[in-house]
C-alpha cells in the first residue's frame, strides 16, 4: 500500500507537526461512482415524489415541481389538494428521508473507519439507547413532567443521545488517557445497557397505548415529516457531513492503526474526538425526527466498500449520495407495499437491507 | 403520556406482530353505580371465556376485573358490591376499588392478597391464566369486543358468572334502547359520511369498521375511510397523504389524552389545513378511552355524543 502526502487535509486540528496527513489507498474518488450516486438519488427523489395513495398524474406533478422554479411558468393541472400533496406532504418526506438516510450512512461509515470496527453503526457509542430513553421519558412520563406536548419528543430524543455518547466518551476517556478506540467500544455498551435499562423499566411501567408510541417511534418513520422538520435537521447534517467529507483522508489514515498514525503526525485521539462529534451531532439530530431507523449505517457503506474500495475518500462522498437515495427508496416501499396503509420504515430497511447485502457480500467473494 | 388502559392496546396485537366527551370527561364519567342486585341462578355455572368454557362453582364474591369494560358491565348489571379490585384503568364507574394492578402482571401471587374467587381479563398475560388455574381460582377472558352483538352476549356471560343473570338482560335491553334512542336523535344525518378515527398522532394508526368502535360509526351509516387500508389489520397505520385524498368529512382524534391531539394541532400538521372537516369545524376530540373501552356505558356516551355532532354537523 503506498502511503502519500495529504494535501488539504485539515490535519493541524489534530497534529502538533505540520500537515502530513497520509492516505493509505492510491485511489481517489471517481467520477463514474459520483455519476452513479448522483443518478441513483435522482432516481430515488423523482419516485419518491411521483408516487403516494393519492394516485397523482406524474406528469402534473412534474409540471409542479418545475413551475417551483424561478422564471417557469406552467400549469401542473394538480388541484389545491393535490398541489398540498406534493409540495407539503411528499417533497418534504422525500428531502427529509434523503437527510436521514445521508446522515446514517455516514456517520456509520465514519464510525466504522474511527474505530476500525466493520460492525461499527452510527448507534455504537449509545445514540440509540440514549435518544429511545429520551424518547420514552416524553412518552411515558409525559403527564408528570407538565403535561409536555408532542414536540418535546425530538428534542429529547436528540438530547438523551447526545448525553449517552458524551457519557460514552467521559467514560472512555476515564478508563484510558489515550481514549483508545476499544475502551470507548467498551464504555459505549455500558453506556447503552444502561440506558437500555432505564427505557425498559419506563416501558414495564408504561400502559400499552404509550408501548404502542414507544415500539412506533423506535421501528422509525417519517410519516409526519414537514419543512420544519427539515429546517431542523438540515443544519446539523450539513455541519456533520461537511466536518466527516473533511476527515476522510484521516479516516484512511487511522486504518493503519494509532501510533502509526502519529507516526506521521496525525492523533489519532483527536480525530476520534472530532468525528465522534459530528456524527454523534447528525445521527442524534436525524434520529430525534425519524426515530431508530437500523442497519442504513452499516449497510450502506459496506455495499460502497464492496464496489468502490476500502478508502474513506471514496467511501465518505459516495455514502452521502448513496444513504440518502437508498432510504428515500426504502421509504417508497414503506408506503406504497401496504397502501394505503403503512409500515414502519426501519422494518424495511431491515428486511430489504439485509438480504440485499448478502446478495452483494455474496457477489464480492465471487468477483473476489 | 399516559394512555388509559388499552387505547391502542389492540394496536399492538393487531399490527404488529371510551367513556368520551369532547376532550373532557362526559358529567357522567365518575358517576357511582349502586344498581339492585338481580336475581341468582342456581350454581355451579359454565360461561364462556376466550376460547374455551370455564366452570363456576358457587356464586363469586370476590371478582378481580382487570377489564375496564367488563368493570362497567359489572356495575351496570348490579354485580358491583361483589368487586373487591379492579384495574388501574377502569376509571367507570368512580366508586370501584380501583388497584395499581394493569392486568400486565405475569405472577398470580401479586392478586392473592385480594382472595379473588373470579379473575376477569381482558387479554391474556403471560401464563397467568395457567398459573391462576392451578390455584383454583375461575378465570373469565372477555376478549375485545367487535360488534355491539359481541357487547350483549358478554354482558349475558358476565350476568351468568355472577348471579345476575336478569340483571344482564335488563341493561342489554336499556343498551339497545338508548343505542336506538340516539340513531333517531341523528335523523339519518350521517349516512354515506366519512370518517378518520386517530389513536396516534405521530404514526398515524387508526381503526376500521371491523372493530367495536368503527360498529359505532355504521350505526348512523358513516363509511370509515380506513376500509381497506389493513391488509388483515382492523388497526392499521395510514399515510397522511391517504387522509388528504379520502378528504372525510369528520374526524375524530382518540388520542387527546394520550398525545394532546386537539382540532387545532391537527390543522396545523402539513396540508391537513385544506381538509374539509377541518374547515366545517368537525374534528372532534373525544377522550382516549372510546377506541380502548366497549362497556355498555362508553359506547352509550360515545354514541349519543355522536348522534349529537352530526345533527349539529347537518345543520353547520
Amino acid at each position: 500500500m503506498a502511503i502519500t502526502a495529504a494535501e488539504e487535509a485539515p490535519a493541524v486540528l489534530f497534529g502538533t507537526a505540520p500537515a502530513v496527513a497520509a492516505t493509505i489507498y492510491p485511489t481517489r474518488l471517481r467520477l463514474a461512482h459520483v455519476l452513479v450516486g448522483v443518478a441513483f438519488l435522482l432516481v430515488a427523489a423523482t419516485l419518491s415524489v411521483l408516487i403516494g395513495p393519492a394516485d397523482l398524474p406524474a406528469g402534473g406533478v412534474i409540471k409542479y415541481l418545475l413551475s417551483k422554479l424561478p422564471f417557469v411558468h406552467l400549469h401542473s393541472g394538480l388541484s389545491t389538494t393535490g398541489s398540498i400533496v406534493v409540495w407539503q406532504l411528499r417533497m418534504p418526506r422525500m428531502v427529509l428521508g434523503g437527510l436521514v438516510g445521508a446522515m446514517l450512512a455516514v456517520a456509520g461509515a465514519s464510525y466504522q473507519g474511527v474505530f476500525a470496527n466493520p460492525l461499527a453503526d452510527p448507534y455504537l457509542l449509545g445514540i440509540a439507547s440514549g435518544a429511545g430513553a429520551g424518547a420514552t421519558i416524553v412518552i411515558v412520563e409525559g403527564p408528570a413532567l407538565g403535561h409536555l406536548p408532542q414536540s418535546a419528543l425530538p428534542p429529547a430524543a436528540f438530547i438523551g443521545g447526545v448525553i449517552a455518547v458524551a457519557a460514552t466518551f467521559a467514560l472512555g476517556r476515564a478508563r484510558a488517557a489515550d481514549r483508545s478506540a476499544a475502551s470507548m467500544l467498551l464504555a459505549g455498551v455500558a453506556v447503552s445497557a444502561f440506558f437500555v435499562a432505564v427505557q425498559t423499566f419506563l416501558m414495564q411501567r408504561s400502559s400499552p397505548g404509550d408501548l404502542t408510541l414507544v415500539y412506533g417511534w423506535i421501528l422509525g418513520g417519517l410519516s409526519t415529516a414537514g419543512w420544519g422538520q427539515v429546517g431542523l435537521v438540515l443544519p446539523y447534517v450539513a455541519v456533520a457531513a461537511a466536518m466527516l467529507f473533511a476527515c476522510r483522508r484521516l479516516l484512511d489514515v487511522l486504518t493503519i492503526g494509532d501510533e502509526e498514525a502519529t507516526s506521521v503526525g496525525v492523533r489519532a485521539s483527536h480525530v476520534r474526538l472530532v468525528v465522534i462529534l459530528a456524527a454523534t451531532l447528525g445521527t442524534a439530530a436525524a434520529v430525534s425526527v425519524s426515530g431508530l431507523i437500523g442497519f442504513v449505517g452499516i449497510i450502506v457503506p459496506h455495499t460502497i466498500r464492496l464496489i468502490a474500495g476500502p478508502s474513506y475518500r471514496r467511501i465518505i462522498p459516495l455514502s452521502l449520495l448513496f444513504g440518502a437515495g437508498f432510504l428515500i427508496l426504502a421509504d417508497i416501499f414503506a408506503r406504497t407495499v401496504l397502501s394505503p396503509g403503512e409500515v414502519p420504515l426501519g422494518v424495511v430497511t431491515a428486511f430489504l437491507g439485509a438480504p440485499f447485502f448478502l446478495v452483494v457480500l455474496r457477489q464480492a467473494k465471487r468477483l473476489g | 403520556m399516559k394512555r388509559p388502559r388499552a387505547t391502542i392496546a389492540f394496536v399492538i396485537a393487531c399490527s404488529l406482530f371510551a367513556t368520551c366527551g369532547v376532550s373532557s370527561a362526559s358529567p357522567a364519567l365518575g358517576g357511582a353505580v349502586d344498581r339492585p342486585a338481580a336475581t341468582s341462578p342456581a350454581f355451579p355455572v359454565s360461561v364462556k371465556s376466550g376460547d374455551g368454557t370455564v366452570r363456576i362453582a358457587s356464586r363469586p364474591e370476590r371478582i378481580l376485573c382487570l377489564s375496564p369494560s367488563a368493570t362497567q358491565m359489572l356495575y351496570e348489571i348490579g354485580a358491583g358490591s361483589q368487586v373487591v379490585g379492579v384495574d388501574e384503568y377502569s376509571t367507570w364507574p368512580a366508586n370501584a376499588p380501583r388497584t395499581k394492578f394493569s392486568g400486565d402482571e405475569t405472577n398470580a401471587e401479586d392478586y392473592l392478597y385480594l382472595k379473588p374467587d373470579l379473575v376477569i381479563f381482558a387479554y391474556p398475560s403471560g401464563t397467568m391464566i395457567q398459573q391462576l388455574q392451578k390455584l383454583k381460582i375461575p378465570v373469565l377472558l372477555l376478549s375485545a369486543a367487535t360488534t355491539i352483538a359481541n357487547v350483549d352476549s358478554q354482558l349475558a356471560e358476565l350476568g351468568t358468572a355472577t348471579g345476575h343473570v336478569s340483571g344482564a338482560k335488563n341493561v342489554e335491553s336499556s343498551f339497545a334502547a338508548d343505542i336506538a334512542s340516539a340513531v333517531r336523535t341523528a335523523g339519518g344525518h350521517g349516512r354515506g359520511a366519512t370518517y378518520y378515527i386517530e389513536l396516534d398522532p405521530t404514526n398515524y394508526y387508526t381503526a376500521t369498521s371491523g372493530t367495536f368502535i368503527g360498529a359505532e360509526f355504521s350505526l348512523f351509516g358513516m363509511r370509515d375511510i380506513a376500509d381497506g387500508a389493513g391488509h388483515g389489520s382492523e388497526y392499521p397505520q395510514i399515510s397522511p397523504e391517504y387522509i388528504l385524498k379520502e378528504d372525510p368529512d369528520y374526524v375524530f382524534l382518540a388520542d387527546t389524552v394520550c398525545c394532546g391531539a386537539n382540532a387545532e394541532t391537527f390543522a396545523r400538521r402539513p396540508g391537513f389545513g385544506v381538509l374539509n372537516a377541518v374547515h366545517l369545524h368537525h374534528v372532534i376530540g373525544v377522550n382516549d378511552s372510546v377506541a380502548s373501552q366497549w362497556g355498555p356505558h362508553t359506547m352509550e356516551t360515545f354514541v349519543s355524543l355522536l348522534a349529537r355532532v352530526l345533527r349539529q354537523g347537518a345543520s353547520s
